[in-house]
């Protein structure tokens, strides 16, 4: 299924630059942008292909052999390039959901076990407006806190040459963290599932026989909801990182794409869209594995 | 006294309907003795407070207001407990026409006690066994793994390899087919008189001195039902121990127990030997007598005659009759008890030879 | 402590809970205030539209930049030129409403044309939904829509297509969904044996009697995207460029300012995000609860 979704992925990327004025796989396949007249003459000196399905598979080669073209505005390979910045967005996304898990587990826990008590309704409340806040302004916020409070300037390290102390990393990791949405969903799913599965009868059998309740009602209480509700708050924390990266000109792959939809760098955003892809399918194929190997009734696919 | 294994005293506990802002009265005052050695069936319509009563011995009731009164005395020789013991501390009652209308209760405080005094005897000294065995073991983890999980905490065969000897063994003593098999099986791979027998060897694996059998046969097929019903007489008679046996089925709770105990409303109506009780006619309570009527004897099955019900519904335990709770539905009122059978609750007359009957027509 | 009090006498079925407990007044809330944003926000459309605006948008006023809210003549205080914020902020909707409403309405209509084809024909076309969810799905909308920017241009049109199509399998699983329950239910065999018209059994029965309360919150909560992705893109740079006000842009703007102390610049337009965002987000899920049955508080 997997494999279908990623041959998918790539079909709405083509179908869409295919569409685009301008011819997009000239630049992607032949480099450069060179006048009508030449770029016929190029074509058919070199043999380029015109149909669309043959360009779509010389496109999908040259990807899966890891020529992403070069980069419009910068002259380099798009790929190395890519993988460099895609680091920084990892470790700001990978941050970011450690920080809305460290919030709302305790959170949803709490009122599973607890049911509902007279917090709970602020509680709701403040994850709304949590999540109809501006991510930008957000950032914004703490980055005037952490100015003129606390004295950090994490602007740009990296072109700084500076060493990047720690703090730099956790500002934008904390904001992307708390303002993405993502608490709100993860504490309502993870509660529901929680206060349901502590209801069960095979729970109460442990119960009942004095074993310790968590150890049995972990699997499907909490390691289940948690994988599923993350794995589809990954898109939405990359789209809240493009933003972040911005607040705190942060070097990543959101940066990237920023720039390259602003010069219209057709390479490197088809990259990193394809790459955004490639992360949400890693992020459900973890969650299906994890299903998997807990299930004792699903079978691998 | 001293031979009693567990003897319940005035146990009440109520629910609360915040819809109708009343209580439900589950079990109303329900006092029971179980002697060692003995098999107690409990048995009643659905709603009588049944199951309750033994979720609340097991500390397991978590809804609330849940238990409120009672005294639970749990006493195997080495250990003597009152599973109840503090529980005024957090309970404030108040009644009015002596009934119980307000009810304040410190549940955090109360649940933290109540598995205090649970710890070492829930699982280890009474084990329990519960209807739908399906559901009730964990669909993650293979059956054996789940015996040996309750030999370990509760036998001093606490090394990996031993516990698994031993629960390989109660597989073996549940007469499940292939035991060896079925040890690595998840329940999910199980018929359900399977899991019942896997369940009775987890609870019994964990060598307890009192086990209670809650609808152990409800839900199964009915041939598989008398072969659990055959392999708890059999291990009753290996191992002599102690057991609660609740259910609907008379069947089932005449061929197992030697003291029933007859429940409606949330109260014990009848209690005395099996064979008195379970004979259904004039030295019983006219609940009893109706109940073992209802049961379409082979004949009648034969001749499709009409089955005998109970007129009326089964008591609703939030709206409460002033007087005996059977009365609307009793059909053995007599002129001379109708006035105090409407008004006046009986409380549980001496029937002679052990029985009890809370019934007028049993009045000195 | 926790206290259960029984009222003493006879128990009704159905007692009158005093209206503070009932679980619907904090759906009325809810919707109430949803209600009202939605009707700020059309109004001031429609002002924006008519030009009938306290100032001039691009009206300089250089003695009187960065004034706070309350100034006499500036109801919500100048940004960093002078400029009337408050006009701005009610401009600042014209940037999202239209292209809004048109992301909502192409993924309702495309959504429910979808899903009743998928319902109606089952299986397989149940199973292309599903695909093309997850399909779309995989991409972050934000790197969709910085895509076809890149590809095609940066109009407001083109991203609000992208947004309504990307929705559109959403929708279709929720429509294919009710049409299953409705064939399990035998609704839909009843409808066919009285002998309606396959056009009225859709329109009529499936989509305005069943259909309503999920098209309409999906409404809600598609809007609430839409507006969201627009501030997001203006924040960025993509959409209305500057002088034209747009929610996102002028936080933008105001950003360096923010970071100098001067918080309002930025805020107001930040406010103005949240409390409109949070309007469509609970009218959406205040109708859901009205609408689809109450759940125990």
């Amino acid at each position: 299924m997997t494999f279908f979704l990623l041959i998918g992925v790539s079909v709405v990327v083509f179908v869409i630059l295919y569409l685009a004025p301008g011819d997009p796989f000239s630049v992607l396949l032949e480099g450069e942008m060179p006048t009508e007249a030449a770029r016929e003459g190029i074509r058919q000196a070199m043999g380029v292909p015109t149909t669309w399905y043959s360009q779509y598979f010389a496109w999908l080669g040259k990807m899966l052999v890891g020529d992403f073209g070069t980069s419009i505005r910068t002259g380099m390979p798009v790929l190395p390039e890519l993988l460099r910045v895609g680091w920084n967005t990892l470790v700001l996304t990978g941050g970011a959901m450690l920080v809305t898990l460290l919030v709302a587990v305790p959170v949803a826990l709490y009122s599973a076990v607890r049911g509902v008590t007279l917090i709970s309704w602020p509680l709701t409340i403040l994850a709304y407006v949590i999540s109809a806040l501006p991510l930008f302004w957000l950032g914004y916020l703490v980055l005037y806190v952490a100015m003129r409070h606390f004295g950090i300037f994490p602007f740009a390290f990296a072109s700084l040459g500076s060493e990047p102390k720690l703090i730099y990393f956790l500002l934008p990791i904390l904001v992307l963290g708390l303002g993405s949405g993502a608490i709100s969903e993860v504490v309502r799913h993870l509660r529901e599932e929680s206060s349901r599965v502590l209801d069960e009868e095979y729970v109460r059998t442990a119960r009942a026989k004095g074993a310790s309740v968590w150890r049995h009602a972990f699997k499907e209480g909490f390691l289940l909801p948690v994988t599923a509700i993350m794995a589809t708050k990954v898109p939405f924390l990359i789209g809240g990182a493009i933003i972040v990266e911005q607040v705190f000109n942060w070097p990543g792959m959101g940066r990237m794409a920023w720039q390259a939809a602003q010069d219209r760098d057709y390479p490197v955003i088809m990259a990193i869209a394809i790459a955004a892809a490639l992360l949400v399918r890693i992020g459900t194929l973890v969650q299906r594995v994890v299903y998997v190997t807990v299930n004792p009734r699903a079978s691998q696919e | 006294m001293s031979a009693s294994l567990l003897k319940i005293d005035n146990l009440r506990t109520y629910f609360y309907s915040r819809s109708k802002r009343a209580f439900i009265r589950s079990v109303d005052g329900v006092s029971l003795a179980i002697n060692r050695g003995e098999t107690l069936g409990i048995v009643g319509e659905s709603g009588c407070g049944k199951s309750v009563t033994a979720l609340s011995v097991m500390g397991l009731i978590t809804a609330t207001p849940g238990v409120i009164t009672g005294r639970i005395d749990f006493a195997n020789g080495t250990l003597h407990r009152n599973l109840l013991d503090g529980l005024d501390q957090s309970v404030r009652l108040s009644e009015e026409e002596g009934r119980i209308m307000d009810v304040v209760k410190d549940s955090g405080a109360w649940q933290r006690q109540s598995d205090r005094l649970q710890r070492g005897v829930r699982g280890g000294e009474i084990a329990m066994i519960f209807q739908n065995p399906k559901a009730s073991m964990n669909p993650f983890e293979p059956v054996g793994a789940q015996i040996v999980e309750a030999v370990r905490l509760h036998t001093e065969h606490t090394g990996k390899k031993e516990a698994e000897q031993r629960a390989l063994h109660w597989l073996e003593r549940v007469r499940i087919d292939s035991p060896r098999l079925r040890f690595h099986n998840h329940p999910y791979g199980l018929s359900g008189g399977m899991c019942q027998r896997a369940m009775i060897a987890m609870a019994l694996a964990a060598e307890p001195s009192l086990l209670i059998a809650d609808e152990p046969t409800t839900g199964l097929d009915a041939t598989i039902q008398s072969k659990i019903v055959d392999l708890l007489a059999e291990l009753k008679a290996e191992i002599g121990i102690t057991t609660l046996l609740i259910s609907h089925d008379m069947g089932v709770i005449g061929r197992l127990a030697d003291r029933v105990a007859v429940m409606y409303g949330g109260r014990v109506v009848e209690e005395g030997g099996a064979q008195q009780v379970l004979a259904g006619g004039e030295g019983n309570h006219p609940y009893t007598r109706a109940l073992i009527a209802s049961i379409p004897g082979a004949a009648e099955v034969r001749q499709k005659s009409y089955l005998q019900a109970i007129e009326g519904d089964v008591l609703d335990t939030i709206n409460i009759p002033a007087g005996c709770r059977f009365y609307e539905r009793c059909n053995r009122v007599t002129e001379a008890v109708r006035e105090r059978c409407a008004d006046c609750e009986p409380q549980l007359f001496d029937a002679g030879s052990g029985q009890r009957v809370r019934c007028w027509l049993f009045a000195p | 402590m926790k206290r259960f009090r029984q009222r003493p006498g006879e128990i009704s079925e159905f007692s009158d809970l005093p209206l503070w407990q009932k679980a619907d007044t904090i759906d009325l809330l809810y919707v109430g205030y949803g209600l009202l944003i939605v009707s700020l926000v059309v109004a001031s459309y429609l002002l924006g539209a008519l030009q009938w605006l306290p100032h001039d948008p691009n009206a300089l006023n250089l003695n009187l930049l960065l004034a706070g809210p309350g100034t006499p003549g500036h109801l919500l205080g100048t940004d960093f030129m002078g400029r009337d914020l408050l006009t701005r902020l009610v401009l600042g909707i014209q940037a999202y409403f239209l292209p809004g409403l048109m992301a909502v309405a192409s993924a309702l209509f495309g959504g429910t044309v979808l899903g009743v084809v998928a319902g109606y024909r089952g299986g397989g076309a149940g199973l292309i939904v599903t695909f093309l969810g997850n399909l779309i799905d995989s991409f972050p909308r934000l790197v969709l829509i910085l895509l076809v920017i890149a590809a095609f241009k940066p109009d407001i049109w083109y991203i609000m297509a992208v947004i309504g199509i990307s929705n559109v399998p959403a929708v279709a699983s929720l429509v294919q969904g009710k049409i299953a329950m409705l064939r399990e239910k035998n609704f839909i065999e009843a409808a066919v044996a009285l002998g309606l018209p396959t056009r009225t059994i859709i329109a009529k029965h499936i989509l305005w009697y069943n259909c309503k309360a999920l098209l309409i919150i999906q409404a809600t909560l598609g809007m609430a995207e839409a507006i969201l992705m627009e501030t997001s893109l203006s924040y960025l740079g993509f959409g209305v460029q500057e002088p034209t006000p747009s929610w996102g842009n002028m936080v933008q703007s105001g950003a360096n300012y923010f970071l100098q102390g001067n918080l309002w610049p930025s805020t107001a337009p930040a406010l103005a995000i949240l409390f409109t965002i949070l309007g469509f987000h609970l009218l959406g899920d205040g109708l859901n609860n009205l609408l689809e049955g109450k759940r125990g508080r």
